[in-house]
């Protein structure tokens, strides 16, 4: 019998137990790992399959899950207050899958290839640079969903990943790291991954000097993306209104008619494209900010309140071990096809190009205030010239808001919670760059 | 849910076949494991994951094949050995012999569910209240790692893990049991978090600090742990070159000792079967044994495997620690805050992180006091510790008598999250970067 032959039968034989709501979830997939670690091959192949049941009525639940295939008989957990809602079904638009989906995972001779490719391209941009430790992985998987409110979807996805670390000098090494993800591997740019490294092994080598100023800022788009992250709060979530309120300008704007934010699930060549989200309820792009102008926040089925907020499938379940949650498919600035980066750094006479955002950014939403760390290059008449490394961007969430000027059309996604943060490069004034 | 029992014996003799060569290392790694999860007010609260799966193991030169399957039969066997090995067809029929799984206790969710309101009573006996969100998880691990030539026995492992989130911060924890002791030193932290909440952070600049021994054991899982793993040290160059480097003074000895862990958490072997080892990892300040995995060990013959940690059988083992103990002077924590007048006593500390290639490390803290006549005076708000290792145990003035075990979190290199645990004394430190 197939697993979801074998889900249907859990879901009748937890429904004959007298379990008013079952869903069952079931996901199998395999992947290639191929990883240089201080010159050590390493090559994992993974095959994974697991499902997770939730079942229960109005009052009491539980959750369980396993590896394998389920058994009707359980065992089960005890179900335990707070109650279990489900998705009804809901017909979606037609889908039409990815054409790379069929592509063959990568090899193991492939992966070392594009491994020493990166190395030996990041020292040909950098000399004296030399990679750590690289691991690229590709995998596909299949989803199958089904519950007692008429609920069946089924899917498959592909994604694949690049980690590297790179260390560069002696008496004082500094090391960079990045991060990529797609959904195939031929969509990795090796040379231009290459490059990235080399750029960010640069800019630390130079001392943090003193700083406090303002100007043009050009925000590459990993600075971008998580300025978005850390907003989420105004355009993710019931709340999300009364959140964003006070922040908008007398016309009741976010102040720059350049802001236009989409949530999509189906995003073509998005990492995680796929028809129906971890509840099986049918993706599709939902427009939050159009042109300035807030629309609507990201909701899921649970928050939706027909016509103010319109529920899109954006529930997020990154395997049967997780819990799904309502959170961003594929949130991103929408970019401008007809901006380059030179055409945005063209238009700074003086200001700062940021091109990575460290970790602990703070955002006060209440408090109107954020600051992000940041590292890149002070710019005079569109060239680079003096680095900036450990930097806070900081300033009012409002002055970020309004003071949005260009936006490019290089859009980068970045991982976040399950889902995808994407931005183009922005060109933003209003913002203040400092020492911390 | 134990592990079933097996043939070892058809195991060991089908990985022979796939390790054909003579410096071959092959092994199998069996695994069984179940997630209870209590999430009060979350919806579903009770959950239970239960795992099964084995993975397959070749190391030949500098080369390394994982084959890793979720399954626990003949199938899945066949399968991960015919992709370490790299044959077309199937290798012939290897067999598990798998036999039915002992009986075991029933998974209750009764313990997780009673802790809450008996930590929110420890909380008032204390004379405050405030809303907290409390997760409570139990895990359940049982291990079995076959090689040719190796027969470990079984491993298993139990331990609770907790994780509040409150209105002005958050607390994580790890425990080996779930009781009253417990409910109340997690009550103490909450309560010392409570105090601090709108207190500001302490001024930065560079000060004296003493920690209590939960920050002491993060402190050392990151600065001598992780700054003594072979491919933390492979980084920078050959990790026998650490062998001898004077880092800390005398009386600061570090030791990784997995068969000494709280019961429960306790090893006799590590996650390639390799017998665990009391390893000095400083001795009287001085690097004497790097953690290390058997393949540093068969790359660097001056290093002892007996250290290698999976999160899973999906991931490849790498050297890890497992229980830290940083031997007590004799300081009573009274003569520590004496000796950091001005300074801070941090008790508890957050997360801590090392950057492996330059050395410094960071620990931040939700809570500290002010140290006033050699006593903890007013509670600061949250902040952190920075510098580099060599300042950081160069610096160590004064090792407290009185060591405490207990968990030292939940440690994340390389994407592998992994329970450490430590035992550790308070330790003063002299002139630390405060921010």
């Amino acid at each position: 019998m197939s697993a979801a032959g074998r889900g249907e039968d859990v879901v009748a034989a937890l429904g004959r137990r007298g379990h008013r709501v079952v869903e069952i979830y079931l996901k199998r997939g395999r992947s290639r790992r191929v990883g240089l670690e201080v010159g050590r091959l390493s090559v994992v192949s993974a095959r994974e399959e697991g499902w997770a049941v939730r079942a229960g009525d109005g009052d009491r639940a539980f959750l369980a899950g396993g590896t394998g295939a389920p058994s009707p008989d359980g065992p089960w957990p005890e179900p335990r207050p707070p109650g279990l809602r489900l998705a009804a079904p809901v017909t979606g638009s037609p889908w039409r899958p990815p054409d790379d989906l069929d592509l063959p995972v990568m090899g193991e001779a492939e992966g070392q290839a594009l491994l020493e490719d990166l190395a030996s391209r990041l020292a040909g941009e950098l000399p004296g640079a030399q990679v750590l430790q690289a691991r690229l992985e590709e995998g596909v998987a299949e989803v199958s969903i089904a519950s007692s409110r008429g609920v069946a979807a089924r899917f498959r996805t592909r994604a694949a990943s690049l980690y590297a670390e790179a260390v560069r000098g002696g008496g004082r090494p500094v090391r960079a790291a990045l991060q990529v993800a797609v959904r195939a591997l031929r969509d990795i740019d090796v040379r231009a991954e290459a490059a990235r490294l080399g750029d960010r092994l640069r800019l630390r080598e130079a001392p943090p000097e003193s700083l406090r100023d303002r100007g043009e800022l050009l925000l590459g788009p990993e600075v971008g993306a998580a300025l978005l992250a850390g907003l989420l709060p105004l355009w993710v979530g019931a709340g999300a209104e009364e959140r964003l309120r006070p922040l908008l300008d007398r016309r009741g704007r976010l102040g720059s008619a350049l802001w236009t934010l989409v949530d999509d699930g189906r995003l073509p060549s998005g990492v995680l494209a796929a028809p129906a989200d971890g509840e099986g309820t049918p993706t599709r792009a939902v427009t939050l900010v159009e042109e300035g102008a807030f629309r609507q926040p990201l909701v899921s089925w649970r928050e939706a309140r027909p016509p103010e907020r319109v529920a899109s499938g954006c529930v997020v379940r990154p395997g049967w071990r997780d819990v799904p949650a309502r959170g961003p498919t594929h949130l991103y600035q929408t970019p401008d096809p007809e901006v380059s980066v030179s055409d945005l750094l063209g238009e700074i006479a003086r200001g700062y190009y940021l091109i990575e955002a460290g970790a602990g950014g703070r955002f006060d939403l209440e408090g109107d205030a954020f600051e992000l760390p940041v590292e890149g290059m002070r710019l005079a008449r569109g060239r680079a010239v003096a680095p900036v490394t450990g930097a806070l961007l900081r300033g009012r969430v409002s002055s970020l808001l309004r003071g949005l000027r260009g936006v490019g059309r290089d859009v980068r996604f970045a991982s976040h919670g399950g889902g995808m943060i994407g931005s183009p490069t922005l060109l933003v004034s209003g913002l203040e760059i400092v020492s911390p | 849910m134990p592990l079933p029992g097996f043939d070892r014996a058809a195991v060991a003799a089908a990985l022979a076949q796939v390790a054909d060569r003579p410096e071959d290392r092959a092994e199998a790694f069996l695994e069984a494991s179940e997630r209870l999860v209590w999430a009060p007010g979350e919806e579903p609260a009770p959950r239970l994951l239960r795992e099964w799966g084995l993975a397959v193991r070749l190391r030949r030169g500098g080369r390394t094949w994982l084959a890793s399957e979720d399954g626990l039969d003949d199938a899945a066997l066949g399968e991960a050995l015919r992709r370490v090995s790299r044959a077309g067809p199937p290798l012939g029929a290897p067999r598990l012999g798998l036999e039915p799984a002992p009986e075991e206790e029933s998974s209750s969710f009764d313990e997780l569910a009673a802790f809450p309101a008996r930590l929110e009573r420890r909380v008032r006996d204390h004379h405050v209240a405030f809303p907290m969100w409390v997760r409570l998880e139990r895990h359940r691990r049982w291990l079995q790692v076959v090689a040719p030539r190796l027969h470990p026995e079984p491993e298993s492992e139990a331990l609770y893990s907790l994780a509040v989130e409150l209105p002005f911060g958050r607390y994580g924890g790890l425990f080996p049991t779930l009781g009253d002791v417990e409910a109340e030193a997690v009550a103490l932290s909450l309560v010392r978090l409570f105090r601090s909440r709108d207190r500001p952070p302490p001024a930065p600049g560079r000060a004296a600090v003493v920690l209590g021994p939960g920050a002491a054991a993060v402190l050392l899982h990151e600065a001598v742990a992780h700054a003594l793993e072979a491919d933390t040290l492979a980084m920078t160059g050959n990790p026998e070159r650490a062998v001898g480097l004077q880092l800390g003074g005398e009386g600061l000895s570090v030791l990784d000792d997995p068969a000494g862990a709280p019961p429960g958490v306790r090893r006799r072997s590590d996650d390639e079967g390799m017998p665990v080892v009391r390893r000095w990892l400083l001795r009287d300040g001085r690097v004497e044994q790097p953690l290390a995995d058997d393949r540093a060990a068969d790359r660097w013959e001056g290093l002892l495997p007996g250290a290698a940690r999976r999160s899973s059988r999906h991931e490849p083992p790498a050297p890890r620690s497992t229980h830290l103990e940083l031997l007590p002077g004799e300081a009573s924590l009274d003569d520590l805050l004496g000796e950091a007048e001005g300074g801070l006593f941090v008790p508890e500390a957050e997360r801590g992180a090392l950057e492996p290639v330059s050395g410094r490390f960071r620990l931040t803290f939700g809570a500290a006091r002010r140290i006033r006549s050699a006593a903890a005076g007013e509670p600061v708000g949250a902040g952190s510790l920075s510098g580099s290792v060599v300042e950081l145990l160069g610096g160590v003035r004064g090792i407290g008598a009185e060591a405490v075990t207990g968990g030292a979190g939940w440690c994340a290199k390389g994407g592998q999250r992994l329970p450490v645990w430590a035992c550790a004394p308070s330790l003063l430190l002299a002139e630390v970067e405060v921010a």
